[in-house]
């Protein structure tokens, strides 16, 4: 036996590598146990709005405008722009508040930062550093006229 | 003087050896106690203009303990889910007794602990009370700076209102912005994509397990420390008085514990005070599909960094030229800082010969003078203004016709 690999030196890595063995099994659920699990939220591309054509015109009036809603998950931002819905994904682009429209100013804008955005979810002022996404919305005939409900949808 | 006592029936030979000393004896022995009181009876405590910074860490201490008594109080009312989470909390306020005494003073003390805390890291550094060999006890002290710190983050979403909810949305948010593993930490923090239930176990367990348990060893560490290097005894002292042995001090048992004492007793009628005056709002119950509400805060120790993440543009050095997005700039710099606050004793290369730190000093008036304006600025900023009723025309607001 060689004297630069004796016994000792041997039964050192053995119980060390032993013991690695096992803190590495042990520590290996644990890791994987506090990864988020998969996503409960529907992932849905397409949902019909919870308002109708004619409330988002009543908001329009009233100026009280209805909060955002879940859409797959996120809040999902509906106004109406000449007349027409448009649909946005409501988180901002900054550090991921919720934004707000805001019908005075004809303007879309985040409470945490004072990030704005125009209309067309463009980010035109304060910190966000990208345009909101923007989602598709569109009038779904039937029912009675100026009543009719919208589809929002998105690209997957 | 005691009144006069009546004859002690004691027989002669109890007396002799007296039964208080018999049953003191009895727990000295199996307890070994007389290391203890030895070391109470060692520890002293250097008489100097400064001294009224040696009671910030026994005040930190004193309010560490009330927030372990209250802390387990209310965690007997409160439930960590998005659906009773709030209602707790408010039936904690409302139905419970002295609820609201308790919540109050909790989040108060909490308030006052990170303020004592700012104050004991900023006077140790003053002092130059870090110098070797009590490196270790900086560390420690600063790894529990952090450890309060994410103590009140984490607490701060438990009660699960409107403002609790974005401020960990833009807390966590934040975490984003760390390069290479930002995404990472968020899902960790979050337990998800977004802000949910997930987070509220998470942080609930962050915020009465994993810290607490933390904390404590940290403090063990950072006692034991204290009682192993003894006081630091200031430079100027040791020049005057020649050694640090032959420099003034009082003996801590049980001189400057009464002290300490008084202290403690002023904080308690400083928190009952502000508990009874100023008792914590509860705020509306969390929306996550809502808009945010204005006036979005975090708690006033973290106003410094949350101005400074409003007031960097999006991308640096401009619009033109996106070299770095601004978020990303700043959790770089307040890491950097954290960095060479914790390395401050390696970096003070003269510290053992008392040799002036000029840099070190410049870097941390600089910094403590950023925190300070700050945070004003932060609370003397106003909400942003109502827009105008009537939207301006078109032509006025984009006069050049650029889009």
């Amino acid at each position: 036996m060689s004297d630069s690999f004796p016994r000792r030196t041997w039964l050192a890595r053995f119980l060390g590598g032993g013991i690695a063995a096992t803190l590495a099994a042990l520590f290996y659920p644990v890791a994987r146990f506090l990864r988020p699990r998969a996503a409960t939220s529907s992932g849905a591309l397409e949902v019909v709005a919870p308002y109708r054509m004619n409330e988002l015109k009543q908001a329009e009036k009233t100026g009280v405008w209805p909060p955002p809603f879940n859409f797959g998950g996120k809040p999902c931002l509906l106004i109406l722009v000449d007349g027409e819905p448009r649909a946005f994904n409501a988180v901002c682009t900054h550090l991921q508040c919720t934004v707000e429209y805001r019908a005075a100013s004809q303007d879309i804008f985040c409470n945490c930062h004072n990030g704005v955005y125009d209309l067309n979810g463009r980010n035109v002022a304060g910190p966000p550093p990208r345009p909101l996404e923007v989602y598709q919305a569109v009038k779904k005939g039937g029912g009675k006229p100026g009543e009719e409900e919208i589809i929002v949808s998105r690209k997957a | 003087m005691s009144p006069a006592k009546p004859e002690n029936p004691i027989p002669d030979e109890l007396k002799a050896q007296g039964w208080k000393e018999a049953v003191k004896a009895f727990f000295f022995e199996r307890l070994g106690l007389d290391s203890a009181a030895a070391l109470a009876a060692h520890k002293r405590v250097p008489i100097h203009s400064r001294e009224l910074f040696y009671f910030l860490g026994g005040m930190a201490l004193f309010l560490f303990g009330i927030q372990v008594v209250t802390g387990i109080l209310l965690s007997l009312y409160y439930k960590p889910s998005p659906d009773q989470a709030f209602e707790s909390v408010r039936s904690i306020v409302t139905e419970v007794d002295f609820g609201w005494l308790f919540r109050s003073i909790h989040s108060w003390s909490a308030n006052l602990l990170i303020g004592v805390l700012f104050l004991h890291i900023l006077t140790t550094y003053i002092m130059r009370a870090y110098r070797g060999p009590r490196e270790f006890t900086w560390w420690t002290g600063v790894a529990l700076l952090g450890v309060f710190m994410t103590f009140g983050f984490s607490g701060y979403l438990l009660p699960w209102n409107q403002l609790a909810y974005f401020a960990t949305s833009v807390g966590t948010a934040i975490a984003e912005n760390v390069p290479v593993i930002g995404k990472y930490l968020l899902l960790m923090a979050r337990g998800g994509e977004n802000v949910t239930g997930d987070t509220l176990a998470r942080f609930y367990a962050l915020h009465v397990v994993i810290l607490p348990l933390t904390a404590l060893a940290l403090v063990g560490v950072h006692l034991y420390l204290v009682q192993k290097h003894e006081i630091s005894v200031p430079q100027d002292m040791i020049k005057k008085y020649g050694s640090a042995k032959k420099a003034p001090s009082m003996p801590f048992v049980p001189h400057f514990l009464f002290r300490d004492m008084v202290g403690w007793y002023l904080a308690l009628g400083i928190l009952a005070a502000l508990a009874a005056l100023s008792p914590t709002d509860l705020g509306q119950k969390a929306d996550p599909f809502g808009s945010a509400p204005p006036n979005i805060k975090p708690e006033w120790y973290f106003l410094f960094m949350f101005q400074a993440l409003k007031d960097l543009p999006a991308y640096l050095p401009s619009e033109n030229h996106k070299w770095i997005e601004g978020e990303t700039l700043g959790i770089l710099f307040f890491g950097f800082v954290g960095l060479i606050v914790a390395m401050v004793p390696l970096l003070d290369r003269g510290a053992a010969s008392g040799r002036p730190r000029r840099v070190l000093n410049f870097f941390a008036a600089v910094f403590v003078a950023f925190i300070i304006f700050m945070t004003a600025r932060s609370l003397m900023m106003k909400p942003p203004q109502n827009p105008p009723a009537q939207a301006p025309p078109a032509a006025a607001a984009n006069p050049e016709g650029t889009s």
